[in-house]
């Protein structure tokens, strides 16, 4: 594993607040290396997706810092030079969501290189061969010319981590990929987050995917009421965890 | 869909389809060749009593197919008069809705102004408004000393009716449009935007495509309406189908006649938008899983 000086992901004292005073982060802290696969658990409303959007700013933090691959960006006041800086860390930053989002009026082959062509001004003809790779890579070249809707759900998923790949990003958010999947869709899904990760991707999942936490992470971590519980490698949360808490939690979906 | 039936009949039975599905396929296929059938008798009766009850009143064919190449010869004032008015409604309404869905504050007030005032008002008065008021307008500026805007504010009678269409269609559009892009799931916007897409690449290239499958129906049927509606024109003296149908009919007393003629013209106009707004549809739905 690689290991910069600087983390490739730094958040730092990051809160966020809903309204006025609904207090969803309180204080986080986050640093991932280059390389590393973090898997982020906690029970349903803890702040788990709130923090992967604050990292591509999705959602603005109330207050703390995000910094991506080197580029900083404090919570506070819009300005020309920060919705600048904003769209660098999500050009940086891939996400896949729950519910795909694939572009529903083009093909497969046109969602992947909307990225390249849209955002970084590539060419078609210069986009598509990569898009090809990808696709090759995701195991859907014969679903190249096909519309999302002809697609089983796991098929999307690998369409839109091949879509966000197409970017060349530097780190992967993953926002509970397989829990809008058939359980017999998963497995594919899981398995090409798990060569993504082989491959030496930087990686943030929300997942409940128990074996992607335990055999793939690096570091687990676990949130509860926008804080960090407890951290540290799947061995030592899963079978010997600290705090309470965690034991609570893991007894629970387990 | 009636086209895989046939297909998958012709060349022998598929293997695998047991006897009594095709039993059952073929009833259905009896039951859809039935039903096109019989909904074709049916509309040829209706014409036919159509036809038959003109006759009976007395219609004078003859009058009607002297004066028609003169009523025709109106169907360019009606089309450019509707097509140049709906184009500039096409892009008030997008600016509209633009504005409508706007967090700035101005130009959301402009363009919820304009779609209360334009909405709140008969389309007839805006009419007058653009061809008679505007000129008073002028005068009074150009008497605050502001040369040669009496002439500009003073607008013959076509750029008046397109204007006058142009922008009340465009506040009607405007709320369409709105609704059309409002449709579209929040979850598009945010993976164009983790992608890295700036607001206006998003609304381009993701927003935009999606919410036009959803505003083509409304916009074509604001179309089909604007067609009769520029009718309105000929208050201005503009010579146009209804124009030349209502004063030769005054003329000759033959009023009856003339306005058959004219309103078989209109339909015919129509079904043929109609006929244009279904391709347009059929392409736009590409890749919806309906249509596969
Ligand atoms: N846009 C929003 N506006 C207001 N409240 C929000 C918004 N997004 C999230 N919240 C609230 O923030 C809290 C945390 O939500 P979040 O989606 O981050 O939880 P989560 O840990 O991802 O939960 P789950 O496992 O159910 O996905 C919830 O109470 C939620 O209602
Ligand atoms: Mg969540």
């Amino acid at each position: 594993m690689t290991q910069d000086l600087e983390p490739m992901v730094k958040v730092t004292n990051v809160h966020k607040v809903f309204g006025r005073k609904h207090h969803v982060l309180c204080g986080i802290d986050l640093e991932v290396n280059a390389g590393e696969t973090v898997v982020i658990l906690g029970p349903s409303g803890s702040g788990k997706s709130t923090l992967l959007r604050c990292i591509n700013f999705l959602e603005g933090p109330t207050a703390g810092s995000i910094e991506v691959d080197g580029v900083v960006i404090h919570a506070g006041e819009n300005s020309k030079l920060r919705n600048q800086q904003i769209l660098d860390i999500r050009k940086k930053t891939g996400m896949c969501f729950q519910s795909f989002n694939l572009f529903p009026h083009m093909t497969v082959l046109e969602n992947i290189i909307e990225g390249p062509t849209t955002v970084l001004n590539q060419k078609k003809n210069q986009a598509i061969p990569y898009a090809e790779e990808l696709l090759d890579w995701v195991g859907l070249t014969e679903k190249r010319d096909e519309y999302p809707s002809h697609l089983s759900g796991g098929q999307q998923q690998r369409v839109a981590i091949a879509r966000s790949l197409a970017m060349k990003p530097k780190v992967m958010l993953f926002d509970e990929p397989t829990s809008a999947l058939d359980p017999e869709l998963v497995g594919e899904v899981v398995e090409v987050m798990e060569r993504l990760a082989k491959e030496g991707m930087t990686i943030i999942a929300v997942t409940h995917e128990m074996h992607f936490a335990r055999d793939v992470a690096d570091r687990v971590f676990i949130m509860d009421n926008g804080n960090w519980v407890e951290e540290g490698p799947p061995d030592k949360i899963f079978n010997n965890p600290e705090q309470e808490r965690t034991r609570q939690f893991l007894a629970h979906i387990l | 869909m009636n086209n895989n039936t046939t297909d998958q009949q012709t060349p022998a039975i598929p293997s695998g389809i047991p006897q009594e599905a095709q039993a059952v396929l073929q009833g259905i296929e009896a039951q859809e060749t039935k039903y096109r059938r019989n909904l074709i008798i049916a509309f040829a009766v209706l014409l036919s009593l159509m036809i038959a009850s003109l006759v009976i009143i007395g219609l004078d064919f003859k009058f009607m197919i002297k004066w028609l190449p003169f009523i025709l010869t109106g169907i360019g004032y009606t089309f450019l008069v509707s097509s140049l008015a709906i184009s500039l409604a096409c892009v008030l309404a997008v600016l509209g809705a633009l504005g409508r869905l706007s967090e700035n504050p101005v130009l959301n007030s402009i363009a919820t102004s304009y779609v209360s005032l334009i909405r709140g008002t008969p389309l007839l008065v805006q009419v007058y408004m653009w061809y008679l008021a505007l000129p008073q307008i002028g005068k009074s500026l150009e008497e605050f000393g502001i040369t040669g805007i009496q002439a500009l504010f003073t607008l013959p009678a076509i750029p008046a009716g397109i204007l006058a269409l142009g922008v009340c269609y465009g506040a009607y559009m405007t709320e369409t449009v709105r609704a059309g892009i409002q449709s579209i799931k929040l979850g598009q916007t945010e993976a164009a935007k983790a992608l890295g897409m700036t607001n206006s690449q998003t609304m381009r290239r993701i927003i935009f495509p999606q919410a036009l499958r959803v505003i083509i129906p409304p916009v074509s049927n604001e179309f089909i309406a604007m067609i009769k509606d520029s009718s309105l024109v000929s208050l201005m003296g503009v010579w146009e189908l209804s124009y030349r149908a209502i004063k030769i009919g005054r003329r000759h007393f033959q009023s009856l006649e003339m306005l058959i003629t004219v309103a078989m013209i209109y339909w015919v106009l129509c079904m043929i938008l109609q006929l244009v707004q279904e391709k347009i549809e059929k392409h736009m739905s590409r890749g919806d899983r309906r249509t596969q």
